[in-house]
């Protein structure tokens, strides 16, 4: 090779960086990333769900950030309601950017971000895996045509099973006991149709384990079903949903269904960010609405009519008086899988009809809203102390007034409700970013002992936000990008008596977390966190009384790069539970996570080693776990033994995936697992997943 | 009622079995966080906090104790600095009729440079029980402050460490006890600090408190305390010369006390 040649490669190379660096990049879908493949997603679902049971359905919140990690959202034609989605924002930041952007103009270069209040790297870092700046494209001319070419859509099968025999399988159809009727495999379906953010399609079928995927009698077909249309920007109706809905208001003390937060390493969530009307896409079968709703955009004022009928899972009690039957409690874990299971399946009908009313601008923001419910049923009452305030009537009418208002470097929130002729409940707080290094949350709450609403989700230490008093505060001290630390200190009273504490009582909850971010890759942290509440004493005496019980967590945990492919992590944690009569409890747990995320290969997957040992149940750990894309875990750590899981991924070609899962507990000190008709016999508990994905 | 809610809170008092020291209502909206902190009200406090001062000030504070009308704390604290020394008195009037104690000090602060502050206090304890009698002690305590980074200041303080008793046989100690903490200045709106304490024959307790000028002459504060779990808040007014300040405590179970001061800059 001449001299000449060598100058004619390294033009033909010039013109191709030039040619490069002159594409003008449209809306680009990424490269598709799931959960498993870079963790971002699965590291805030973790700060932000603290709190949350076992089995939730985190899909809505995963398929919101996995949709604009594809399509990442245009910082220079974003809306505040589009920013509240990505769920690590906090009010303060997003008002900051979108007052930015209306002073200095479109973004340029997103070394702009770092120069607004609230920034720190790695918020920045965060928002950049789902965001881009770009000048704005305005492809929104909806047609038949572009739908079929610009549309996207996915089909996912999922199945799952424990691959150990359990006790309710086992039970001859001959003998009366009660058992699961159908086999032990958990199947599920979902179908996505999506055009531009603009139509979106879904729906989802499922089996749970236990349940007849063709039942012998009454409705044929697989357990659940759920489906939604969800039309956006058509002239003014902003947005339109026929069949499953979730409506989320103001803080969520009248009105709030599916997913919410609870306190957690993410301060910030405990200030709700309401998304409104929203499509219903997970698989929790409560919680939701199955009917019409829509949002309409007036001016600054957005009108949210919704009406919703749906029945709804209930035990029976018979009342010897009106000699008709009513609701002992509402079922929520949507399983049907036993003859008296079924048999409350969709027992009552529930009648939802109201609206919200809203009044938007960017800094002040105001909305009523009113909705009815009522049962077919009435609420049997229970004869407890405790349940002297319970809802025992067919028929409630809610009233609900929220506010958020965003003045310099403070974002104030609240909310007031009513259930008419029950009681009211309060919520009031702010955010504010004191300085650059320090932010702050603090919030009030009075919900009082007879405030009622089915679709209260408002932040509580109660499971629902009812007979509660407490004041919290956080606070987030970030001096440099490579220090973080995060407090919150809340207290709380419950003026009335609960379930196993008979009289007034209240307690505390301190949370600290120290974590060292040396660089994009590696990340130490140290979590302390302790709680105290007051119960009824063990002790057997005439008069009940109460005695304090104390929780306290400690956790380490260290991820680390090993090189382009392995990332490692560890995590120790000890539990310690004790009651004013008894000694002191302990449970451990310690982990060690490989994950394999080569940039170019098909496979990608990751595992992880657990040992725990604990004493009781009051010392069980939770941990959240990898799993298939959609798929969720949070297990509690319970008794002696060590856990083994291995997720795995495999891209055929692009639009074509298969995941497995397989998960195996060995309990040392069992020879019996679960109880009831979950029991298995043995001391090794294992399951088994596949899941296919196609995308078109 | 009000009576029954009285005894309750004696009898708490009794098993605490420690005088409350009011470290004006700065300081307590903070969580008591104020080791480290530098303030007239230091005197109550860490006496080196007043090594700093380079005018005189005095202030006056009322608390009412869980909202119960007969129960309060009565103090003033002033501060003078003569030469290299600045000169602080405190005096504190604690309890109702039947029951009271008294506490007057006395403290001599002096700083080594700017960085390094330290203090000596003397104080006198009396404690009158009606148709009991009354007796006192005295009991000293050392204070250190020490500015390590630009923004951040750390302090000890050792209150009463020879465990002087009082000359009457009484079941009532003086209490000694040993606190560390820091305290750290974001921007001239912001501080945040902190304090261990360990006091004799009782738990460690962990505070932290927070303090934020909205403007220059206003300042909002809170904090929390972790054993027993208590939170703070307060605000303070500075109108040129005259210091206004309120804070208040919530206690999980004997409620809320409020407090107010005024104080003067000479």
């Amino acid at each position: 090779m001449n001299f000449k040649q060598c100058g004619f490669i390294l033009f033909l190379l010039f013109l191709g960086l030039i040619g490069y660096s002159q594409t003008n990049k449209p809306i680009k879908p990424k490269a598709d990333y799931s959960q498993n493949a870079d963790g971002i997603v699965e590291y805030i679902i973790e700060s932000v769900a603290e709190n949350l049971g076992e089995d939730f359905d985190y899909t809505e919140m995963v398929d919101r950030l996995n949709y604009y990690r594809k399509y990442p959202i245009n910082l220079n034609k974003t809306s505040k309601a589009q920013l509240l989605e990505l769920v690590f924002l906090n009010q303060v930041q997003i008002n900051n950017l979108l007052t930015h952007i209306q002073k200095n103009g479109k973004l340029i270069n997103v070394l702009e971000l770092q120069g607004i209040t609230g920034f720190d790297l790695e918020t920045i870092k965060n928002l950049l895996y789902f965001s881009t700046i770009s000048q704005p494209t305005g492809f929104e001319n909806f047609s038949f045509k572009n739908m079929l070419i610009r549309g996207n859509g996915d089909v996912l099968v999922r199945y799952q099973r424990v691959i150990e025999p359990q006790k309710g399988y086992n039970i001859p159809d001959s003998s009366k006991a009660s058992r699961y009727l159908g086999p032990p495999d958990r199947i599920f379906t979902r179908f996505r149709y999506n055009y531009n953010n603009n139509v979106l399609l879904s729906i989802n079928v499922e089996k749970d384990a236990g349940e007849q995927y063709w039942a012998t009698s009454g409705k044929k077909g697989p357990d659940f079903y759920s489906g939604s249309l969800y039309l956006k920007d058509i002239r003014a109706f902003k947005k339109i949903v026929i069949g499953d809905f979730a409506l989320q208001f103001g803080q969520g003390l009248t009105m709030w269904s599916g997913l919410s937060f609870g306190k957690g390493a993410d301060i910030f969530t405990v200030a709700r960010q309401d998304l409104g009307l929203r499509s219903y896409t997970s698989v929790n079968e409560f919680s939701f609405f199955r009917g019409l709703a829509t949002q309409v955009n007036l001016g600054k004022f957005e009108f949210t009519p919704f009406v919703s009928s749906i029945n709804i899972d209930a035990s029976a009690v018979f009342n010897p008086v009106t000699l008709t039957d009513e609701i002992g409690s509402l079922q929520q874990s949507g399983l049907h899988r036993t003859a008296s299971e079924l048999k409350g399946k969709g027992r009552i009908n529930q009648l939802v009809y109201g609206s919200n009313l809203q009044y938007k601008t960017r800094q002040f923001n105001v909305g009523l809203i009113g909705y009815q419910t009522t049962y077919s049923e009435r609420f049997a009452p229970n004869d407890a102390v405790y349940s002297k305030y319970d809802f025992t009537s067919n028929h409630l009418t809610n009233i609900g007034l929220h506010y958020n208002y965003n003045i310099k470097n403070t974002y104030f929130y609240g909310e007031a409700a009513h259930s008419v002729g029950h009681g009211f409940a309060f919520i009031n707080g702010l955010i504010s970013s004191l300085s650059p290094a320090v932010s702050m949350v603090a919030f009030h709450r009075n919900y009082q002992k007879n405030y009622q609403s089915y679709f209260n989700q408002a932040i509580s230490e109660n499971t629902i936000a009812k007979n509660e008093k407490g004041f919290y505060t956080g606070l987030q001290i970030k001096p440099s990008k490579k220090f973080e630390w995060v407090s919150y200190f809340d207290m709380f009273k419950f003026p009335w008596l609960k379930f196993s504490v008979d009289a007034p009582s209240g307690g505390f909850d301190v949370f600290s977390q120290f974590s060292y971010i040396p660089n994009k890759v590696t990340r130490f942290s140290l979590r302390y966190r302790i709680r105290d509440k007051e119960q009824n004493s063990p002790l057997s005496t005439n008069i009940n009384f109460l005695e304090p019980y104390r929780r306290q967590n400690f956790r380490l945990e260290a991820q680390y790069q090993v090189n382009k492919s392995f990332t490692l992590r560890n995590r120790v944690e000890v539990m310690a539970f004790k009651e004013e009569s008894d000694q002191q409890r302990y449970g451990f747990m310690a982990y060690q996570d490989v994950n394999y995320n080569p940039l170019s290969s098909k496979f990608s997957g990751n595992m992880r080693l657990t040992m725990f040992q604990t004493e009781n149940f009051d010392t069980r750990i939770y941990a959240y776990e990898s799993d298939v894309l959609y798929g969720f875990s949070i297990p509690a750590y319970q008794n002696q033994g060590i856990r083994f899981y291995v997720n795995g991924r495999y891209t055929v070609r692009r639009g074509l995936d298969f995941w497995i899962r397989y998960a195996l507990t060995q309990y040392s000190n069992l020879t019996t697992i679960g109880s009831g008709l979950d029991e298995i016999n043995g001391n090794q508990k294992s399951e088994i997943k596949l899941q296919a994905r196609i995308q078109f | 009622m009000k009576l029954n809610k009285l005894l309750v809170v004696l009898s708490f008092l009794c098993l605490n079995a420690k005088a409350q020291v009011n470290t004006g209502p700065r300081i307590t909206a903070m969580g008591g966080a104020g080791v480290a902190l530098q303030d007239v009200w230091a005197a109550q406090k860490n006496q080196a906090g007043i090594a700093l001062l380079t005018k005189p000030i005095a202030s006056l504070a009322y608390e009412n104790k869980f909202l119960i009308k007969e129960i309060s704390t009565k103090s003033a604290v002033f501060a003078i600095p003569i030469k290299k020394y600045v000169l602080g008195a405190s005096f504190q009037n604690y309890g109702i009729n039947a029951y009271r104690e008294t506490q007057s000090g006395l403290s001599l602060a002096r700083a080594f440079g700017p960085k390094l502050l330290t203090a000596i206090t003397v104080n006198y304890h009396q404690l009158q029980i009606s148709n009991y009698g009354n007796t006192r002690a005295f009991s000293v305590q050392v204070g250190l402050q020490y500015q390590a980074l630009p923004n951040l200041w750390l302090g000890a303080h050792v209150a009463n460490p020879n465990s002087s008793k009082y000359a009457e046989t009484t079941d009532l100690i003086i209490p000694a006890h040993i606190q560390f903490g820091g305290s750290y200045t974001f921007s001239d709106k912001l501080i945040i600090s902190t304090e261990l304490e360990k006091i004799l024959d009782n738990k460690a307790d962990f505070k932290t408190g927070i303090e934020y000028k909205i403007i220059k002459a206003f300042a909002i504060r809170g904090g929390v305390s972790m054993n027993p779990f208590k939170q703070y808040a307060g605000f303070g007014l500075a109108l040129e010369n005259l210091l206004v300040d309120f804070g208040i405590s919530s206690h999980p179970i004997l409620g809320y006390s409020p407090q107010i001061s005024l104080g003067y800059e000479f």
